[in-house]
């Protein structure tokens, strides 16, 4: 312990290091010549230390109450603040963690996209920049900035690398969730100015904190605003009926960008929603929650029907996000402290898992040349060592006790039951559940039809091999993060508990 | 009984180093996998000697439960893992890891032709079995329910054993990968139950840890309806795992795994896990009379309906499963009638015999069933197939499996001595208790206990019928090919669990009676163990007219079987018209379960997601597509504007400023501007 | 030196050369489809403006009209080159210099 902490020299910037090494890794991937090997290596490596920076960062603040903050001057006039306020608290912390982690993932198991390889690491690397941005930021404008950084380079990756219908479905993508953002940037426009009171304009979250606090934003104004926060946050979660871009992007993104896509993009709208809608604007939130409920049993209930009828293995498990991402939605919209700590897990959790779940989907599609469920058949013959990591994702997914899924559901249900228990109207509940047992049917079903019974005679599977040895580390190092924290949740619950919540006290 | 928490940990670790190292060894790792359940088996033995002997903690009736060690801390809940270790964990733990250590055994001979899958088989075993052996030793409902779930995958993974690559072809296959879908599914809906069971308990106690939930003190300060909910959520998984009426259609389904697997799943580990929560859920269930008598008919009706639909069955193994289901019933009848005796008469505990009877029941029942399901596998793997129709004079050439078989059909049907005998006399005294005693739901008691002996009478019908079928009469075409007596390491498990068959009734009278108790901290509450000593015991049961009566039962049962299939001087073609009486056809439809089943999964679950599905790709998507698609339409229009003549736009500019130096011109000479 | 008083020509004959002809380029741009002519044509124009800019200069005495003229003479010939630049290349890309056959810059 002692010799740990003589090596995390106080004086290391971690935080700008952060957002400046995925950057500087872009441009290395990008100035690189174009040899697959070299730009891969080139990414694993940025990615690693991003990844050890952050491990050190969790290390170093765990003595400090899980936060820390710096602050550099930008735009520091007498009218305007905005400046590079960069800070982790538990849930952010958490959040890169995720992203450092899955984005060295995803550089190790990608090397099927051979050609433009520097840029498509490249773009990998601009895109963690970004969402590392979105996860630090301590400032409307910056979050902002980062936020619409993250979307380009996935735009990119999609354009340039995906499926057939690549053109439609990045389009669609970047439109949809731009037009949102625009929607959430008078929503921050208003929260600054109402802050400002007249006085300087000061994007920090800190200022516009201190203004909820004073009682700066009327109720009137809070559900406004929450509306128009919401609805931008909504559509990148994505909620139902919000949520037509995702699977499109999915099906046609490579694995790398439908592995970044779910695991981390997805949670910049729950975390913002969290981050801002409810330390800001707690009597919006109240406001509200029953609409946020709703919502989230919708997308629940909606996500896990709309999986049964899907045929592509890949969309299928693009509406089982939705589903899942709704319970994260459940989760906050009990507003209490139980239900956003298993809000915030769930996030995790889901990152982790989903991202077997496209690595899986994006082997299928690599290996047998088709993602099609009534195609497949039989895998587990010929691919046995696969038919293990898919068995195992789908059924981490499916909430299985000892796996770190089973934890956040529970506990996202627990505080939801807790909720209803409270206004005394129970039924609700059964919806929930009912979307445990749709999940279970689905992913036995899509199991049944695609890696048992008798082997397929309808695509060639003369040249089907098994994982190769990057997928098998890749997905092999996720899977054993899955079973570690569903063993021990609490190295994530520790983490978590320590959240300053400005809403706990609210509510 | 500080390392009882090795007993699992034995061959969860055997889970680990067969799954990944098993091809490095020998036989895929049956070695490791049967080691690590001697250790448990030893640890087992130490432990409950140690409980009930050195420790002091039996007489005075309190459970060993040292303090947890916190898992998930959130809000004000505190869920914990830890073991608790009682009587009925010890009795629980000593035939589980003996009846395993049996199939393990078994397992060597019986899964030799396997080849490299026989890894992922001994590990999924051993992965069975330790999640088995945590929920008996489990602390709290969350721990239980952890490893609940756990075997529910591990039947899932075992039952579809031969989801691809079956020895019998790709149908086989096929139907096994849906066997293990269903039971999965289908249990499932009982976890889903038994979660909000836990989600009432939790917020009602503020923790699930068995210390806490059976405090007298702690649940007099809880509102019973919490309870009441909670029971019967929690009675909902029991519905689920033991296969209880209205969800036991997946078990015989579960046929399609490898018959050890089933011997597992139907004598060691799975359906017994929910048993085992009704036994342990006592000091809750019975503070309702109502939960109790739901229990009690959910398992006379099972009982009743799954004997029937074993009288006609041609499947050897499904035969055994029918069997298992309706011996299920009875277990939980028995839990229930004496639950409803101590609900009524408020806490005399050890007047009721149900606890006891129940739990004995099921120990008897372990034995005997996995005799019965080991030698079925000895027949199948003999013959290669399970058809009752293509056997028969098979006693001839399998000598031991023959003999060990009739025994364990003996101890099932409840003849004189053998092990059913005594405790299925028990049970069916227990359910007569609430009439006897003149309860005010004494009648359904009633019609329970006439379900119960005709039952009995089904079940001595049906397995001699499977018995004479099998093994006499004259050889049929699948009978013909067999090449003798199984191996050694398959018959000897056979010989020592037919000892057991017919002896482990006898345990009643050598203390067995006093240790199926039940005990928390500080021994305030106490179930079983109703403290009568062996003579009186064994002459109450004999001096019973109801015994008579049951026996008498079961002797005809047997005799109609020896009458139909083996003297063949009733031909059973009378009773049933050739296969075409409706009885007869609804019997074999399994009173059309499987297609409810299959309606309301087709309904509820792709019915309403085809209509989903419709939605999202032309309501809410096309709303969206719709919305890009005005607005690109309308830019389409618009741009028509654009000819690109040069003089179509200098035209327009020319009549704009036209019109411009009007407007201009009018506003300075009328408007004054 | 004696000077003669001279009847000075109305301005309004100006503003109607002017106009006129004004709306003969006008006409010209509009009718025309060969791009010298219309070129032309827009001379013609500025050339009105021109005129009506140094009569207005005569009149009110004020030399800053002739200078704007003299800017403007500069600006149209620059406009000139470039116009009949691109016309000329135009036509050796399209053998055309009618306007109407140029409407691939459209949406």
């Amino acid at each position: 312990m002692d010799f740990l902490s003589s090596l995390s020299i106080p004086s290391l910037p971690i935080l700008p290091l952060l957002l400046i090494l995925p950057i500087l890794g872009a441009v290395f991937c990008f100035l690189i010549k174009n040899d697959r090997r070299h730009t891969r290596h080139m990414a694993i490596l940025f990615s690693g230390v991003t990844l050890a920076l952050s491990l050190l960062l969790l290390y170093d603040i765990s003595s400090r109450g899980y936060v820390e903050s710096e602050s550099y001057a930008w735009i520091n006039t007498a009218y305007l603040q905005m400046n590079l306020d960069i800070g982790v608290d538990g849930m952010s912390m958490l959040m890169v963690l995720l992203t450092a982690l899955l984005v060295l993932m995803v550089a190790i198991f990608s090397d099927t996209e051979s050609e433009r390889s520097n840029s498509f690491f490249a773009l990998i690397m601009a895109t963690q920049a970004g969402l590392m941005g979105v996860y630090l930021a301590q400032d409307y404008f910056l979050f902002f900035i980062f936020w619409e950084v993250a979307l380009i380079p996935m735009f990119f990756l999609i354009a340039g690398w995906g499926g057939p219908r690549r053109h439609y479905a990045s389009m669609k993508f970047l439109i949809y969730t731009h037009v949102a953002s625009m929607i959430m940037l008078i929503g921050i426009f208003m929260l600054v100015i109402t802050a400002a009171d007249g006085g300087v304009l000061n994007f920090s979250f800190e200022a516009v904190k201190a203004a909820s606090a004073a009682g700066l934003f009327t109720t009137t104004f809070q559900v406004v605003v929450f509306g128009l926060l919401f609805f931008g946050f909504a559509v990148k979660m994505p909620l139902v009926p919000f949520h037509t871009w995702l699977p499109d992007a999915h099906v046609e993104a490579p694995t790398a960008g439908s592995v970044l896509l779910a695991g981390v993009m997805l949670k910049m709208g729950s975390y913002a929603i969290i981050r801002i809608c409810l330390e800001v604007l707690p009597e919006g939130a109240i406001a509200w929650q029953t609409v946020m409920i709703v919502l989230a049993l919708v997308a629940i209930l909606y996500g896990a029907y709309a999986c049964i009828a899907q045929k592509d293995l890949k969309k299928m498990v693009a509406f089982s996000s939705i589903s899942h991402m709704g319970f994260v939605l459940l989760g906050i919209a009990t507003l209490s402290g139980i239900g956003i700590q298993f809000a915030i897990f769930q996030m995790f959790a889901h990152g982790l898992i989903t991202s077997v779940l496209f690595m899986v989907c994006g082997i299928v599609g690599h290996n047998t040349g088709t993602r099609d469920i009534p195609l497949l058949g039989g895998l587990a013959g010929k691919m046995p060592i696969f038919a293990g990591f898919m068995m195992f994702g789908f059924l981490a997914s499916l909430g299985l006790p000892g796996l770190i899924g089973f934890v956040a559901e529970f506990g996202v249900l627990m505080a939801f039951f807790d909720y209803l228990m409270g206004i005394d109207v129970l039924w609700p509940i059964v919806f929930a559940l009912a979307s445990l047992m749709l999940t279970a049917g689905y992913f036995t079903w899509a199991m049944q039809r695609s890696i048992f019974g008798k082997e397929t005679t309808k695509i060639d599977m003369s040249n089907v091999h098994d994982v190769n040895r990057r997928e098998g580390v890749a997905l092999g190092l996720l899977c054993a993060l899955i079973a570690l924290f569903g063993i021990m949740p609490w190295l994530i619950m520790d983490v978590l508990a320590e959240m300053p919540l400005v809403l706990l006290g609210v509510v | 009984m500080e390392y009882a928490w090795l007993i699992p940990v034995a061959p969860l670790l055997a889970f680990v180093i067969v799954g990944f190292f098993g091809n490095k060894t020998k036989e895929g790792g049956g070695a490791i996998a049967l080691g690590s359940v001697l250790i448990a088996f030893v640890l087992s033995i130490l432990v409950s000697y140690e409980y009930f002997v050195t420790s002091g903690l039996f007489d005075s009736g309190e459970a060993y439960a040292p303090a947890p060690f916190q898992w998930l801390v959130f809000g004000d809940y505190a869920l914990n893992f830890g073991i608790y270790i009682d009587s009925l964990t010890c009795v629980m733990l000593l035939f589980s890891s003996f009846i395993s250590l049996m199939i393990f055994l078994y397992s060597i001979g019986y899964m030799k032709g396997e080849g490299a899958r026989k890894r992922r088989y001994y590990a999924e075993i051993a992965l069975f079995l330790g999640a088995m052996l945590g929920l008996i030793l489990s602390s709290n409902y969350l721990e239980m329910f952890i490893f609940w779930e756990l075997m529910g995958v591990c039947s899932y993974l075992l039952i579809g054993f031969w989801s691809y690559k079956h020895p019998e072809g790709d149908a086989a296959s096929e139907a096994a990968a849906s066997a293990a879908k269903k039971a999965f599914l289908v249990t499932r809906l009982g976890d889903v139950c038994m979660m909000a069971g836990l989600f009432v308990l939790l917020f009602a106690f503020k923790s699930l840890d068995f210390t806490t939930l059976f405090d007298p003190a702690e649940i007099a300060n809880v509102d019973s309806g919490m309870i009441i909910l909670g029971s019967l959520l929690l009675f909902g998984g029991v519905i689920g795992k033991s296969a209880q009426f209205p969800l036991q259609d997946w078990l015989p389904d579960a046929m399609a795994g490898p018959t050890t697997v089933s011997a597992l799943i139907h004598a060691a580990t799975m359906v017994k896990a929910g048993v085992y929560l009704v036994a342990r859920s006592y000091p809750l269930f019975i503070q309702s009379a109502d939960v109790m008598l739901v229990v009690a008919v959910i398992g006379g009706v099972t009982a009743f309906i799954a004997a029937t639909m074993a009288l006609n069955n041609m499947s050897l193994k499904r035969v055994l499963a029918y069997s298992t289901v309706s011996q299920l019933g009875l277990m939980i009848m028995a839990l229930g009638a004496g639950g409803y005796v101590i609900a009524m008469t408020a806490g005399d505990y050890h007047a009721s015999l149900g606890y006891t009877a129940g739990v004995f029941h099921m120990m008897n029942h372990a034995f005997f069933k996995a005799l019965l399901f080991m030698c079925a596998g000895s027949v199948i793997h003999a013959v290669a197939s399970e058809d009752l129709r293509q056997m028969g004079g098979l006693s001839r050439k399998m000598r031991i499996t023959s003999a060990t078989m009739f025994i364990g059909a003996l101890s099932i049907a409840g003849f004189p001595f053998f092990s059913g005998f005594w405790s299925k006399d028990l049970v069916f005294e227990s359910v007569m208790n609430p009439y006897a005693s003149g309860l005010p739901a004494g009648d359904i008691f009633l019609f329970l206990f006439a379900l119960a002996l005709i039952t009995a009478f089904m079940t001595a019908f049906y397995m001699f019928r499977m018995w004479y079928m099998t093994f006499k009469g004259k050889p049929k075409e699948a009978a013909e090919h067999c090449h003798g007596e199984s191996p050694k390491t398959m018959t000897v498990p056979l010989i020592i669990l037919s000892l057991f068959a017919v002896g482990s009734g006898f345990l009643l009278f050598v203390g067995l009676n006093d240790i199926i108790t039940f005990s928390v901290i500080g021994g305030e509450f106490m179930v079983g163990g109703n403290g009568k000593t062996a003579e009186y015991l064994f002459w109450h049961v004999l001096e019973n007219k109801w015994t008579y009566v049951s026996l008498a039962l079961s002797l005809s049962g047997i005799f109609l079987a020896y009458l139909m299939y083996s003297r063949r001087i009733i031909n059973p073609a009378r009773f049933n018209m050739g296969g075409r009486s409706g009885l007869y056809r609804f019997l074999t439809a399994r009173y059309y379960f499987p297609q409810l089943y299959d309606q309301i999964s087709l309904k509820l679950g792709y019915g309403v997601a085809k209509g989903v599905d419709y939605v999202d790709k032309n309501l809410i998507d096309g709303t969206v597509d719709g919305i890009s698609n005005a607005i690109s339409g309308s830019s389409d229009t618009m741009r028509k504007m654009q000819t690109g003549n040069v003089r179509n736009y200098a035209a327009i500019v020319i009549i704009g400023t036209m019109v411009l130096v009007a407007v201009l011109f009018i506003l300075v000479r009328f408007g004054g501007v | 030196m004696p000077r003669k008083v001279m009847t000075m020509i109305p301005i309004e004959m100006f503003l109607i050369l002017s106009a006129a002809l004004f709306c003969i380029g006008l006409v010209g741009v509009l009718v025309k489809t060969n791009g010298i002519v219309i070129l032309m044509c827009i001379e013609l124009m500025l050339n009105a403006a021109n005129i009506n800019f140094i009569a207005f200069a005569a009149y009110l005495g004020d030399a800053l009209g002739q200078v704007f003229v003299l800017m403007a003479i500069a600006v149209a010939a620059a406009e000139v080159g470039i116009g009949i630049a691109i016309l000329l290349n135009v036509y050796k890309a399209k053998k055309t210099t009618d306007v109407d056959d140029l409407t691939i810059l459209r949406w």
